[in-house]
């Protein structure tokens, strides 16, 4: 009933619990506040009961997680599924995370010298790959079809993985084209908007009219389509905002007006 | 009950993974898809869970490494050799020490020690038993961890950062120097990372009935390695953090300013004995597994070399000997340090003895002995113990070499024999490695150029180390006379020549073995379609 995984963090979880109690009472601890996580009494010191008692909760919540999801127990996996024999461990599978992990570890670092920003992407880039790969990992063994052990892990994921990428994706569509937007003048700035609106007009057209062709066509379009964002929206970002005149009302709010729709006809640096 | 292995699911990555991985347990790629062009393939070979596929990785980066770590040594040494001036071939003597500690943290994290690694992830999983390597997803990220901190660690010493500079660190070199140290503590804990691997398939994955004693030689010297390794390499990840804080934060040590200490003389304890000695360990497990080899099996008791490989294993921990908190002086004239330093002669000699036991019980004719593998081995293992002599006498205060080249005698002569060790083994486990063998012509010639250049570089540096005076950091670089300088460049020469001939040979030997694979691969389809009817 209980799995390999569930014993070893439980009796963990046991463990650290009487170490906490031994740790409170050993160092001032009075009454049940050892016991009661301090609500009657005092806990000793609060650091090292603090931790330990952390440390314990930790192993509980992984002990119950590992129970609920029969992890890597042969057994349970059979009997879960009403088997007569033991189901084979599956294969491991291929993946992209331990690589993306790697980038962003090298992304971190690179960000600890040059720009803090490039350390918390690298940190971020870093928490997914790990996330995945466990989520992965936990997949491969949860039974010995490759396939189902995919759909299995795609049942979890997909609810966060499509949002957060969507969410992402169009972040970063928004924040390359403003900054596009902002670097060219505001003709070539309402020239390109109505020129990529037309190009997505027509591969949509092109997509729905020949299914066939028409998407592969559409998603290399697409891909060339997204470098190009990202490369425009990263130089533009790089070389700067064009010129702004900035004019300050009576109520000392900062506007942004353009200096070519000056009244005086000042024209914008473009 | 017993779970089975898990197997590969990256049959393309190993095109005789199917007659090798025994495993009960399908191939979860190969099962529902095949890729079907080069691009799929090449992704395929790059997210790989094929724990042999990532050492093949590990070699053939490594070897490239190689390749550019052997010009770093010929330049370095022309420098040496009188004919230009070292400040003139660099732009400054500050680019020239950059480049001489290059050198040398290159053969060292980029070259040897992944080289081994990834000819040891290949070859012992199924020495052992086992049908992969163990976690092969930490495995595969510790080959990209260890390539972009490569890259970081290289790029950022060319533009102008490394660990330390002679005139003290100026604000311009401080970032550049940070993302050396980075980069180096990546590289580490990569290789860290793909020594736990490989310890864990020796240790949990055997066969059912292979005692850990019965593995053979190869797969016992890279178990004792990783654990050498793992007790050493992670306090020079704990040094290069200090480093790291004092230089870029407020500074409470100083390091590398022009009033602190400097930053190399607080890592160079991984090039000098007896940390030197962590990437020859495997050296003695390919000797005495090549010739047992060649000899076949049964000759002489198996629990020799085992033992001979661990007490040379237990003689490089070296993380004791950084000196952070001891002074230098007070470190190496200790009792510890000196026996450290003379008993590494004892397994170096020892296995020497068992082999010409080995070989003289074997009665095989001279022709019979002159086999290539052999050779190599031997001129591997007589370098090794031409090193360890004068890693002895470096010890000795009498002589007074402590401080001299003579240190640089043990780092080429160690470094050499590693070197020609881990080609010796590419030789060996060619097959395996590569899916053909590699040109006998290219890896006679390697191992002739590496020897020799190997005995070059270690002669003239020991000789320099004796007639040396008072040498400063500086002149740890550029001591020695005319002639013995025109020496070591010349052997260096001769290094970048075996290295380069080396890749060319495995280059080859991939391609034939690519050509192979990809035919039996149509031939396969052909034969069940005439099986079919």
């Amino acid at each position: 009933m209980f799995t390999t995984g569930f014993k070893l963090f439980f009796g963990l979880f046991g463990a650290f619990v009487l170490a906490a109690l031994a740790y409170g009472y050993s160092t001032g601890g009075d009454g049940v506040g050892p016991l009661s996580l301090g609500w009657k009494g005092g806990v000793g010191d609060h650091i090292g009961y603090t931790l330990l008692v952390a440390l314990a909760a930790v192993s509980l919540t992984i002990s119950v997680v590992l129970v609920s999801y029969r992890d890597a127990d042969a057994d349970a996996q059979a009997r879960l599924r009403q088997l007569a024999e033991v189901p084979a461990d599956s294969a491991v599978t291929a993946s992209v995370w331990p690589v993306l992990a790697s980038f962003g570890v090298g992304a971190a670092v690179l960000g600890l010298v040059l720009h803090p920003l490039v350390f918390t992407l690298g940190l971020a880039l870093v928490a997914l790959s790990l996330i995945e790969w466990t989520m992965d990992a936990w997949a491969d063994s949860a039974t010995g079809d490759a396939a189902a052990n995919r759909e299995l892990r795609n049942r979890i994921m997909a609810p966060i993985e499509i949002p957060v990428i969507g969410a992402l994706a169009i972040g970063v569509v928004v924040l390359a084209a403003s900054r596009i937007f902002l670097n060219v003048s505001q003709l070539q700035a309402v020239a390109a908007a109505g020129v990529v609106s037309s190009l997505i007009l027509a591969g949509a057209w092109l997509y729905v009219a020949r299914p066939g062709q028409g998407r592969r066509l559409v998603r290399v379009l697409g891909a060339v389509a997204a470098l190009g964002l990202l490369v425009g929206g990263v130089l533009a970002a790089v070389a700067g905002e064009r010129d702004f005149e900035h004019h300050h009302g009576d109520d000392h709010h900062e506007e942004h007006q353009e200096s070519s729709s000056e009244p005086t006809g000042g024209a914008g640096s473009g | 009950m017993t779970l089975t292995e898990p197997a590969t699911a990256d049959p393309l990555a190993d095109p005789d993974a199917g007659a090798a991985a025994a495993s009960p347990a399908p191939s979860a790629d190969s099962a529902t898809s095949t890729p079907d062009s080069a691009a799929q393939v090449l992704a395929q070979r790059i997210v790989t869970s094929d724990g042999a596929a990532v050492g093949r990785l590990f070699v053939a980066v490594s070897l490239l490494w190689g390749l550019f770590a052997a010009v770093l040594a010929a330049l370095v040494a022309f420098g040496r050799s009188d004919a230009v001036e070292p400040a003139e071939l660099f732009s400054g003597l500050n680019a020239y020490f950059r480049m001489w500690t290059l050198y040398r943290m290159s053969l060292l994290l980029l070259v040897l020690l992944p080289l081994l690694l990834g000819v040891a992830m290949v070859v012992v999983p199924r020495q052992v038993g086992a049908s992969n390597l163990a976690f092969p997803r930490a495995a595969l990220a510790s080959f990209w961890s260890w390539l972009i901190g490569s890259v970081i660690m290289v790029v950022s010493v060319l533009a102008g950062g490394g660990w330390g500079a002679l005139d003290g660190v100026t604000r311009n070199e401080g970032d550049a120097m940070a993302l050396t140290l980075l980069g180096t503590a990546v590289v580490i804990v990569a290789l860290l990372m793909g020594a736990v691997s490989l310890a864990t398939t020796i240790i949990a994955l055997r066969g059912p009935d292979v005692r850990l004693l019965d593995v053979p030689p190869f797969a016992w010297s890279m178990l004792v390695a990783s654990a050498a390794w793992l007790f050493t390499l992670p306090i020079a990840v704990a040094n290069i953090v200090v480093i790291y804080a004092d230089l870029r934060g407020r500074p409470a040590v100083a390091f590398g300013r022009a009033e602190g200490p400097d930053i190399w003389l607080q890592l160079d304890w991984l090039l000098e004995q007896p940390a030197v000695y962590l990437m020859a360990v495997p050296l003695l497990g390919v000797v005495a597994e090549v010739v047992r080899g060649v000899l076949g099996a049964g000759v002489g008791r198996p629990e020799v070399p085992a033992v001979i490989v661990g007490l040379f294993g237990l003689l490089a921990v070296g993380g004791w000997s950084q000196d952070y908190f001891t002074a230098p002086q007070d470190l190496r004239d200790g009792l510890v340090y000196v026996a450290f330093g003379l008993a590494a002669v004892v397994p170096v000699a020892a296995l020497a003895g068992f082999v010409g036991l080995q070989v003289a019980q074997s009665r095989r004719s001279v022709p019979q002995l002159l086999d290539l593998r052999i050779i190599g081995a031997a001129a591997a293992l007589a370098l090794l113990a031409a090193a360890t002599l004068a890693g002895a006498l470096r010890v000795v205060e009498p002589f007074d070499l402590l401080e001299s080249a003579a240190t640089w005698a043990v780092f080429h002569g160690v470094a050499a024999a590693a070197l020609l060790g881990a080609f010796v083994a590419l030789v060996h486990w060619s097959d395996e490695l590569f899916g053909a063998p590699v040109s006998q012509r290219a890896a006679a010639a390697s191992v002739a150029l590496v020897g020799a250049g190997g005995a070059a570089l270690l002669l003239s540096d020991l000789l320099s180390g004796f007639i040396a005076d008072e040498p400063d950091l500086m002149a740890l670089a550029l001591d020695g006379k005319v002639f013995l300088n025109v020496v070591n460049f010349v052997g260096a020469g001769l290094l970048l020549a075996g290295v380069a001939v080396a890749t060319a040979g495995v280059a080859q030997a991939t391609r034939a073995g690519t050509g192979t694979a990809e035919a039996s691969a149509v031939a396969q389809p052909a034969a069940e379609q005439i099986a079919a009817p």
